[in-house]
């Protein structure tokens, strides 16, 4: 029961950092990212393939922010010229695109068979000692990135950011080049989301394509949203009622006879469809967030 | 490559861009009018095969029978949409709109998983042989494809450009608010736009399905290679999604000896970015009024 939890607990975590991402992109600058599993999906194979090539693993774990930051400031550059409606296109379009190159590009990345045998973070203290180790390291990092947001929400930086959510033309107007600030924010948000995807390959220590499909990224939106974006408070919390919304649905197959396993999944994708919805519909600033957003 | 492959892929990457085009108009008339891009738009085309596919194991009728009923259902299924969640989102955030449609579209395509299962399905149709002129390969599928797909546009044209129900829509396109104030009256309007869009879709679904297989992820997979047609015409040109559609298709089809069919989708990732880079508002698209 320990260990289980611990697992959920760690797969939890790695959602809020998901969601500490990308509530720097949307929650503070209003940047539409519909592509984060695409940035959750470097960080795990950069720092997958550099383990198995022997590479230490704080290193490959740097190697992961790094690339998948970097990978961010095309997108980023494209997002200056764009509106939120393309830029939410163009990034969904981005994600598929890294998940089929990663698919057909087997000479690296073994394709569709994926790359199994990844080193397990602190693997040599014991299985059930390192599950507790990696949970809370990860709670650490959490915990740090969450305050540095907070932090940085309320420097003039933060408020600059926040200014060029609420209003980017005003803020041109008073001679503020909101550019660069949009780009640095998209990247430190997509470095974010390979950490969480380094952190994911080496607790999970098996990963395939098949795991870094759009759903990811909308699980992540789902937590944001429900939680309240624009808030550290709504990004956390709403990974905890995001967590408790995806391992409820495994227990309610105990409540739900006569249905198969592919069935269940169905259902779960079916729930998290209506979720968007409603959430949208009825609760728009989420269940802890402010009234301004 | 010879000319003569290259005949045949340009063949090929027609009829599919006139297929495309159905999903990309639909998109583009939402996304002039309600301006949101509708990203549940793959799921009504999963939604009308399936229908359709439905009707005809239920009634055992012809596949054009089958396809009308299904461009009913998907009509209704669309407006409902409409009714229970996009209009009340309206004035809100285009993101609000988005991530609903984004919901809608996993909802209906888990639900057809779920009642129709996982695995691919083909409609029930006689087996022809390709007609073939010294090489070049037609199948009579594909021309009665491209023949509904071409008439169904011509529909929709002489729809927007020759009656006042287009007329109506156009002037809501523009500007809604002036719309308002001449006397247009938006509810029924919007409603027959979604009947209108759903119906495109359904049919967009089933001649998609008569190109290659009905699975739950058809729509999706065609979500990005149609919102990139759309961009690439320039957001709200119905005549700019068609070309776009057509342009795009070919010169996926012409990039498949050099990249392999599985690159087709990031072809369309990479046109739709690059697009968007040179000329935001595509080729027939006008500079965009701020909101």
């Amino acid at each position: 029961m320990i260990a289980y939890l611990c697992a959920i607990g760690i797969v939890a975590l790695i959602y809020c950092l998901l969601a500490l991402g990308l509530n720097l992109q949307f929650g503070l600058t209003r940047l539409v990212n519909f592509g984060v599993v695409a940035f959750f999906a470097v960080g795990a194979y950069t720092s997958g393939l550099l383990a198995l090539q022997g590479v230490p693993l704080v290193l490959c774990f740097v190697a992961a922010g790094v690339l998948s930051g970097l990978l961010a400031l095309p997108i980023g550059l494209l997002s200056l010229r764009l509106r939120d409606d393309y830029l939410a296109i163009v990034t969904l379009g981005f994600s598929e695109a890294v998940r089929i190159s990663i698919q057909q590009e087997s000479w690296l990345t073994k394709g569709v068979q994926g790359l199994p045998g990844l080193p397990k973070l602190f693997a040599s203290w014991g299985s059930g000692v390192s599950d507790m180790a990696i949970f809370a390291t990860l709670l650490a990092v959490v915990a740090v990135v969450a305050w540095g947001t907070v932090r940085l929400a309320a420097s003039p930086f933060g408020r600059l950011l926040k200014a060029i959510g609420d209003d980017e033309p005003a803020l041109s107007a008073l001679g503020k080049d909101p550019a660069w600030f949009k780009v640095q924010v998209f990247m430190l948000g997509a470095a974010l989301a390979g950490l969480a995807g380094a952190f994911y390959a080496h607790f999970i220590t098996f990963i395939t394509p098949e795991q870094f499909i759009p759903l990811i990224t909308f699980y992540v939106w789902m937590g944001l949203v429900m939680g309240g974006s624009g808030t550290v408070r709504g990004a956390v919390f709403g990974s905890l009622l995001l967590m408790v919304f995806l391992e409820g649905s495994r227990f309610a197959k105990d409540w739900v006879p006569g249905v198969s396993e592919v069935g269940m999944a169905s259902l779960r994708l079916a729930a998290v469809g209506l979720a968007l919805i409603l959430v949208t519909l009825y609760k728009p600033n989420g269940l802890f967030g402010g009234k301004t957003q | 490559m010879t000319w003569i492959d290259f005949v045949n892929l340009l063949i090929n990457g027609l009829i599919e861009g006139l297929v495309v085009a159905l999903p990309a108009l639909a998109m583009t008339l939402v996304m002039g009018v309600n301006r949101f891009p509708n990203a549940a738009t793959g799921d009504m085309l999963t939604t009308g095969a399936y229908a359709a596919v439905a009707v005809q194991l239920l009634g055992g009728w012809p596949l054009w029978a089958a396809a009308l009923g299904s461009m009913v259902v998907t009509a209704l299924v669309s407006a409902g949409s409409y009714t229970l969640i996009f209009r009340k989102l309206a004035g809100r955030p285009m993101v609000s709109s988005m991530l609903a449609a984004i919901g809608l579209g996993f909802l209906l395509r888990s639900l057809i998983g779920f009642f129709a299962g996982h695995d691919q399905r083909t409609f029930d149709l006689p087996l022809v042989r390709a007609w073939n002129f010294g090489g070049i390969r037609i199948l009579p599928t594909d021309l009665v494809i491209a023949a509904v797909a071409a008439a169904c546009l011509v529909v929709v044209f002489v729809l927007i450009y020759r009656t006042s129900f287009g007329r109506q829509l156009r002037a809501v396109a523009d500007s809604a608010d002036l719309a308002r104030a001449s006397g247009i009256r938006a509810n029924g309007l919007m409603l027959c736009l979604w009947l209108l869009v759903g119906a495109l879709s359904a049919l967009g679904g089933v001649l998609l399905g008569m190109k290659a297989v009905v699975s739950p992820e058809m729509g999706w997979e065609s979500l990005i290679p149609a919102f990139a047609a759309m961009v690439l015409g320039g957001i709200g040109s119905p005549v700019g999604a068609v070309l776009g559609a057509l342009l795009l298709c070919v010169a996926q089809e012409l990039a498949v000896p050099l990249m392999g069919p599985s690159y087709k989708l990031v072809l369309s990732f990479v046109v739709l970015a690059l697009v968007l880079l040179v000329r935001p508002a595509g080729i027939m698209g006008r500079v965009q009024l701020v909101r």
